[in-house]
């Protein structure tokens, strides 16, 4: 491929191409893209084009195709061949920097981030000159430049944030601290100075607080696994700048947009994280300056709003004081009674408030909602940094903090009372202050002994949230129902058995609440009272007590799933699978029904699978309804089969790649409960299962081969005698599977079934070719996987069919070759062998190997036998078998004679 | 296991550093500062002569050079001694004008000018001060010639010059392994354990701290060590400075040792069969900072080694010192004695044992819990080789000591390999509880000290390990409720989304 004209005239239409939404015209052109990317001069083609392309179109779309071919391309493999011609690579090297930086801001991002990919291949030593190409662009004085580097630089070294330690890495570090660490310090500085040069200019000002964050950013990187010389020594200058921005505000970079974060809160929660990492990792060092920084992000906070675009900046600042208050040494900083409450009143419980944001999320995006309040993805979020600091205070405070907000709570609820249907935010906040009180001395409870509480949690639960689940209307005050479930949820544990016994009602009830919330809550409440675990570790809430709710707990759980937005509920569902898992006999009743509202589900979301979670728990119950009914009635599983089998053919049929796997698991189950027969039904798919395509997927394998294993248990006789013609295509599969190291034990498995299962005769020419294929791999690519799969799977065929046929098929392949496994597979890995089953047919395997193969008493491979004794019975020891016991039990006369002549001869005494 | 299989973690596991040279390490090299007209470690008697000499005396670079190339002896004097007076300087000695102009072979040969006492000692001192500097500069003194010099006026009759000859040396040997080698083949040691052994008595204190000093230069540096014939050579001298009072003759002294101790478990053994241990371990307890570092760095050092090397140290009353330094007001003591803790820890369950009877668990708690956060990491591989080597019964004394507060406080801490360490510890906790069959306990507190949450916030890690670590215990411990119902394979592990679930 040259650089022309004409060369760049076709790429540009096949990239206008890619852009078209019909795929008939699009595919092709991707297709065409990848078939000529190997071409030499196709990147520089890419380049050319998106700088010099007319079309802006073009510019971009070349940048993103770049982008990504550097993406799949860059990455020299070992044993692959190089993607990359090494002239391109130097011309990409040689002229990315300059591209980017000029470029505009869209394609700019995309070059970066290809940068960064070839950076982290080739940097440093592939690219040296790229960090001083970069510093020398600081002294450009143009920031639209200046920007470009530091975001490539961000790139590059915000890897230094999650790496291990190492020689490499830090020797990294040190060469970029060496080149950047000055020019940044200077570029830090005179940004600043710029800023107040600037700082009646909006569009500047916008412009060099983008470069600061940058910079933040790229300090916490720098900084990250240790303090540099470098920062220790200009610790004033930086820290000095920090302070003094953190409490710098300029109404040119205030923004009207209420949910996105500007620049100025991006670059203070940027510079909170910093210090916090200071005040974490390098306090002794930084003991000086951390006073002024408690005292600055206070008042960021006292002086901070409640609109959402602060929420990241407001949560960092709470976390860092959290963190910093619970530190021994800095407990005077807190220590004062005004201080105290002066946090509490403007810090805490400001930030624990229901917003208007808050609600907005729980109507329209509870989802999202559920997510944060529930499952503790609220880390970022203000109530959890409050709740946080809370815990925080209490560490050394517990007593006056409590003091303070028991206050709080009081008025609050009082608040309430007066007229609820208006306070009822009032409410709201004083449980969760209640909530985030107790919950330390949840922990407290579990780490020693019972404390002596401040909240009676038994008391507030029975006057301030039974009251609000008792009323009839289950629709009305949603919030606070949640809040309600929510608490009992979370005091699960606290709260005696009686008091949950007579929640568990309450909770179906508003199993029927619209709000979505609130039912998932529901939901979600009484599986976890189903998990819980009384003496003996029996649930804590049992069938019997659940005997009067049954039938409306199942159908206002289904109920439930009927709601719209919740169709694919998967708390809902999980619950369901719970309850299944706790009722047991109880739910065989209304199994008919279940399984059919179950099924339609399956049906309903097959046509589009988009919930994982909701999908395995909705196939956990069906395992459930089919384990509990067929262990009462083993006959049952026909009507199962009739239930379910139209469905599973449509899945199969429309081939819906997440559900399958699901399928072939519930048909393995079905299958296991069939006694000794396999019926018609299954024999007439068995074919499809073996097709290459299906064992393509990864994600298959592992529950066919568990299929085919129940086929083999169940129907060997069968396949032996009405389909032995597809047997080649069964060993197909093996074949398939042991050629590679990811599922070589499944290949195993399957291996191990059919030496079984199957009647020998129906196996006897493929034998030996098994064994060849076995060797080669071993050549190929031995792993200490494969060798203990491959022991366990030679002693059980010595087992089946006697140590005399084992070595005479090794030495069939060649001669002498059972004493070379022996001597260099079975004697040096035996020990590695894991297992209870797996140990037990090693050690059975090797005692017929010594006893029943003449062999092994003379010629050559005496000697090996005297060294495999040696294993034998330390491997024998290890599997804690008793050596004499199997000798009395499993073994003849003579070899037992045998046997004893061995142990003499390995000098070895039996216990 | 995700990572240990080796629990004994030598000093440098990591050869570059990205941290200020620490300030409590002994220093290198050191220049003989005049703060008035002069070194402030001569005697007074000396200090007169030079006063006297010195009132006159400002040459200009070039005038040096001409004066030690010419004929004068007198200005050989003048010159060398305004030299070194440009030398000593306490700012911005200039080392690099002097190498160029080229009078260090002149400096050099002056040393041997036994007529002439005063020039020796003015070359030396001067010489001293050049060799104080870069590794460039120290050799442009070696190259000279310097060192048969300077090893022949060990023995000089006159005390500053065999002292300032000690010193010269010492900062020659600091420079790293080849001139420390190359001074042992000049045969120092000789002269310079005669100058303890004969008349130690007699000399000033500060004398014997030089000596100190370069004897613990002549121990210092790897790659390679010092000759083990040295080394043994060696010891018995730092024996006998161990007795002393002095306390930097002291902290000299332990740093030799401690130097000699940063290794292989062979060159340990040449330093513990010297029977030096009781003595460390008394000066652990030393109310001197300086003391303490290198005492217990080489303590440190000592239980790196064998099992039999870690008892010994434990017989010599290690155990009995740690629980007072892992309270240290000071955080780098604390955190070397929760590394050394934690090479304890790695050792079999019976010193496991010594260490929990000695009362070490406490304090380790309680380190881990409010310990600077250098320590407290080195306090997490304590608490983490514990828990590998130790009995299900010594894991359990552990966690009623409430390790597992502070330890899943720690999963937030902002260091990858401290997360993953833990995640670890906590797998090996689950070990012992599944033997005691109280797997559901552990869980259940793992859940309320807010340990889960932050397990399952790892799993989105930036950090392969980590967040595979995390998805193990998850997997394991915490999911088991869902896959253990029916036995179904979650999507997850069919490469797909993964299912968790917490109790």
């Amino acid at each position: 491929m040259e650089l022309s004209d004409a060369n760049l005239q076709t790429l540009t239409e096949y990239l206008k191409k890619t852009l078209d939404p019909d795929p008939s015209i699009r595919r092709p052109a991707e297709k065409f893209l990848e078939s000529v990317e190997g071409n030499q001069n196709y990147p520089l083609l890419l380049l050319t084009l998106l700088e010099k392309s007319q079309d802006n179109v073009i510019k971009v779309c070349a940048s993103v195709t770049f982008k990504n071919y550097i993406k799949r391309n860059w990455r020299i493999i070992e044993d692959e061949p190089n993607k990359i011609c090494e002239t391109d690579r130097i011309a990409i090297k040689g002229n990315i920097v300059h591209l980017m930086l000029s470029s505009p801001e869209q394609i700019q991002k995309q070059l970066s981030d290809a940068i960064s990919i070839i950076g982290r291949e080739d940097f440093p030593q592939k690219w040296p000159d790229l960090l001083t190409e970069m510093v020398n662009r600081f002294q450009s004085g143009d920031f639209h430049v200046i920007n470009g580097v530091l975001r490539t630089a961000h790139s590059l070294f915000k890897r230094y944030r999650h790496e291990f330690k190492s020689n490499e890495l830090w020797t990294e570090i040190k060469l970029v601290l060496d080149a950047f660490a000055q020019p940044l310090t200077n570029l830090f500085k005179a940004t600043i100075e710029l800023c107040s040069t600037h700082a009646n200019d909006a569009s500047a000002l916008k412009v060099l607080f983008s470069s600061l964050i940058q910079i933040a950013k790229l300090f916490y990187s720098l900084n990250f696994q240790d303090l540099p010389e470098f920062f220790e020594d200009h610790m004033e200058t930086w820290m000095t700048n920090f302070h003094s921005l953190l409490t710098l505000d300029n109404k040119l970079l205030q923004t009207d947009d209420e949910e996105e974060a500007g620049l100025l809160e991006l670059l203070k929660s940027q510079i909170c994280d910093n210090a916090a990492l200071y005040a974490q990792k390098y306090d002794e060092e930084f003991q000086p300056y951390l006073p002024r920084f408690v005292t600055a992000i206070w008042n960021l906070l006292v002086t901070t709003g409640q609109e959402v675009k602060y929420d990241l900046l407001v949560s960092n600042a709470i976390q860092f004081l959290a963190s910093v208050c619970e530190r021994p040494h800095y407990k005077h900083l807190f220590e004062d009674q005004n201080t105290l409450t002066s946090i509490c009143e403007k810090v805490i419980v400001p930030n624990m408030e229901f917003r208007a944001a808050d609600e907005e999320a729980f109507e329209d995006n509870s989802e999202e909602y559920i997510r944060r309040d529930l499952e503790g993805s609220d880390i970022d979020t203000r109530r959890r940094a409050a709740c946080d600091l809370v815990r925080g205070l209490c560490k050394f405070f517990e007593g006056p903090v409590t003091g303070i907000f028991s206050g709080y709570v009081n008025s609050m609820l009082q608040e309430y009372a007066k007229n609820p249907s208006v306070n009822w935010k009032h409410k709201d906040a004083a449980i969760y202050l209640v909530t985030s009180l107790a919950s330390k001395a949840q922990t407290q409870k579990h780490g020693i002994t019972q404390a002596n509480e401040f909240v009676n949690l038994t008391e507030f639960f029975v006057n301030h949230i039974q009251p609000d689940l008792k009323s009839a209307n289950v629709n009305e005050f949603p919030v606070l129902k949640a809040d309600g479930i929510k608490y009992i949820m979370i005091f699960r544990n606290q709260v005696p058995k009686e008091q949950l016994l007579v929640s568990i009602p309450l909770l179906i009830n508003h199993l029927q609440a619209e709000s979505i919330v609130v039912h998932t809550y529901a939901a979600h409440a009484l599986e976890r009272l189903f998990t819980m675990r009384g003496t003996n570790n029996a649930t804590l809430i049992t069938a019997p007590e659940m005997a009067p709710f049954v039938e409306v707990l199942l159908t206002n759980l289904f109920k439930a799933l009927t709601f719209p937005g919740s169709s694919e509920n998967e708390y809902i569902m999980k619950a369901v699978m719970r309850s299944f898992s706790l009722l047991q006999e109880a739910i065989i009743p209304y199994i008919p029904s279940l399984i059919a509202q179950l099924t339609q589900k399956l049906l309903a979301v097959s046509k589009n699978p988009s919930k994982p979670h909701f999908n395995h728990y909705m196939f956990e119950s069906i395992c459930l309804s089919i384990r509990i009914t067929c262990k009462a009635n083993p006959a049952a599983v026909g009507s199962f089969e009739e239930a379910l089998f139209m469905v599973f053919t449509e899945i199969l049929q429309n081939d819906v790649q997440e559900f399958i796997p699901y399928v072939f698991q519930v048909m393995s189950l079905l299958l296991e409960i069939h006694k000794n027969d396999i019926p018609s039904s299954y024999m007439a798919l068995f074919p499809h299962l073996l097709q290459p395509v299906l064992w393509e997927r990864t994600g298959n394998i592992p529950p066919l081969v568990r299929l085919l294993q129940a086929y083999l248990e169940k129907g060997a006789n069968t396949i032996a005698s009405a389909a032995a013609d597809k047997i080649p295509g069964l060993l197909g599969v093996f074949q398939k599977l042991i050629a590679s190291k990811a599922n070589d034990h499944q290949g195993f498995y399957l291996l191990n079934s059919i030496i079984e299962h199957m009647p020998p005769e129906s196996v006897d020419q493929y034998r030996k070719q098994i064994f060849i294929l076995l060797f080669q791999r071993l050549q190929n690519s031995k792993t200490t996987k494969f060798i203990k799969s491959f022991l366990v799977f030679i002693n059980l065929y010595c087992v089946k069919y006697g140590a005399l046929a084992l070595q005479e098929i090794f030495d069939s392949i060649q001669p002498k070759m059972f004493g070379m496994v022996l001597e260099k597979i079975i004697i040096p890995e035996i020990q590695k062998v894991s297992g209870q089953v797996e140990k037990k047919i090693c050690a059975v395997g090797i005692t017929k190997i010594l006893t029943e193969c003449p062999p092994m008493m003379d010629t050559e491979y005496t000697k090996l036998g005297i060294w495999l004794m040696h294993t034998h019975i330390n491997a024998s020891v290890l599997f804690m078998f008793k050596v004499p016991s199997m000798l009395s039990t499993s073994l003849n006369a003579e070899a037992l004679q045998y046997l004893q002549g061995y142990l003499q001869a390995a000098s070895v005494t039996l216990l | 296991n995700y990572l240990m299989t080796s629990f004994e973690r030598q000093r440098m596991e990591v050869n570059v550093e990205l941290r200020k040279a620490k300030k409590d390490e002994q220093i290198l090299k050191r220049r003989n500062i005049s703060f008035s007209s002069m070194g402030e470690s001569l005697s007074p008697e000396q200090e007169k002569k030079n006063a006297v000499s010195t009132v006159h005396c400002c040459l200009s670079l070039e005038e040096i050079v001409q004066a030690v190339n010419g004929n004068n002896p007198e200005l050989h004097l003048k010159a060398t001694q305004t030299a070194r007076r440009m030398l000593s300087r306490q700012r911005n000695p200039p080392l690099n004008q002097i190498i160029e102009a080229g009078i260090i072979p002149k400096l050099v040969e002056f040393l041997s000018r036994n007529d002439n006492v005063t020039l020796q000692f003015e070359a030396a001192w001067a010489l001293t001060n050049i060799a104080s500097g870069t590794s460039d500069q120290t050799r442009a003194v070696v190259e000279a010639g310097a060192v048969p010099a300077f090893v022949a006026l060990l023995s000089s009759p006159h005390m500053h010059i065999s002292e300032q000859s000690v010193w010269a040396l010492g900062n020659i040997a600091g420079d790293g392994p080849m001139y420390r080698d190359s001074l042992i083949h000049n045969n120092v040691i000789p002269p310079l354990l005669a100058l303890v052994s004969t008349s130690s008595l007699v000399f000033q204190v500060g004398f014997l701290r030089n000596i100190t000093w370069t004897l613990s230069n002549l121990c210092r540096n790897k790659n390679p060590y010092p000759p083990l014939e040295a080394v043994r050579q060696i010891l018995p001298v730092l024996i006998r400075l161990l007795k002393h009072e002095d306390k930097d003759i002291l902290s000299d002294t332990c740093w030799a040792v401690s130097y000699l101790t940063d290794g292989s478990n062979d060159r340990i053994h040449v330093v513990v069969e010297t029977g030096i241990l009781p003595r460390l371990v008394e000066l652990m307890a030393s109310p001197e900072l300086s003391v303490v570092t290198p005492a217990l760095r080489a303590i440190g050092n000592v239980v790196t080694g064998t099992d039999e090397q870690t008892q010994m140290a434990i017989d010599a009353g290690v155990l009995t010192v740690l629980p007072q330094l892992l309270q240290h007001p000071k955080p780098t003591i604390q955190k070397e004695a929760a590394w050394t803790l934690s090479n304890i820890a790695a050792g079999p369950c019976h010193q496991i044992q010594q260490l929990i009877t000695c009362g070490l668990l406490l304090p380790l708690v309680e380190l881990l819990d409010k310990g600077e956060f250098k320590a407290q990491k080195e306090a997490v591989w304590a608490v983490a080789n514990f828990t590998t080597g130790g009995t299900v019964q010594q894991v359990v004394e552990l966690v009623q000591y409430g390790v597992l507060k502070p330890l899943l406080n720690l999963l937030s801490a902002r260091d990858g390999k401290t997360i993953l360490v833990i995640l670890d510890t906590i797998s090996n906790l689950f070990l012992a509880a599944e033997k005691l069959e109280e797997t559901e306990k552990l869980c259940f507190l793992v859940e309320e000290l807010g340990g889960l949450e932050k397990i399952e916030a790892l799993q989105t890690h930036n950090n392969t390990m980590v967040y595979q670590a995390a998805l193990g215990l998850i997997e394991r411990y915490f999911a088991s409720e869902v896959c253990g119902l029916s036995q179904l394979l979650p999507s997850g592990s069919m490469g797909r989304t993964v299912i968790t679930c917490d109790l």
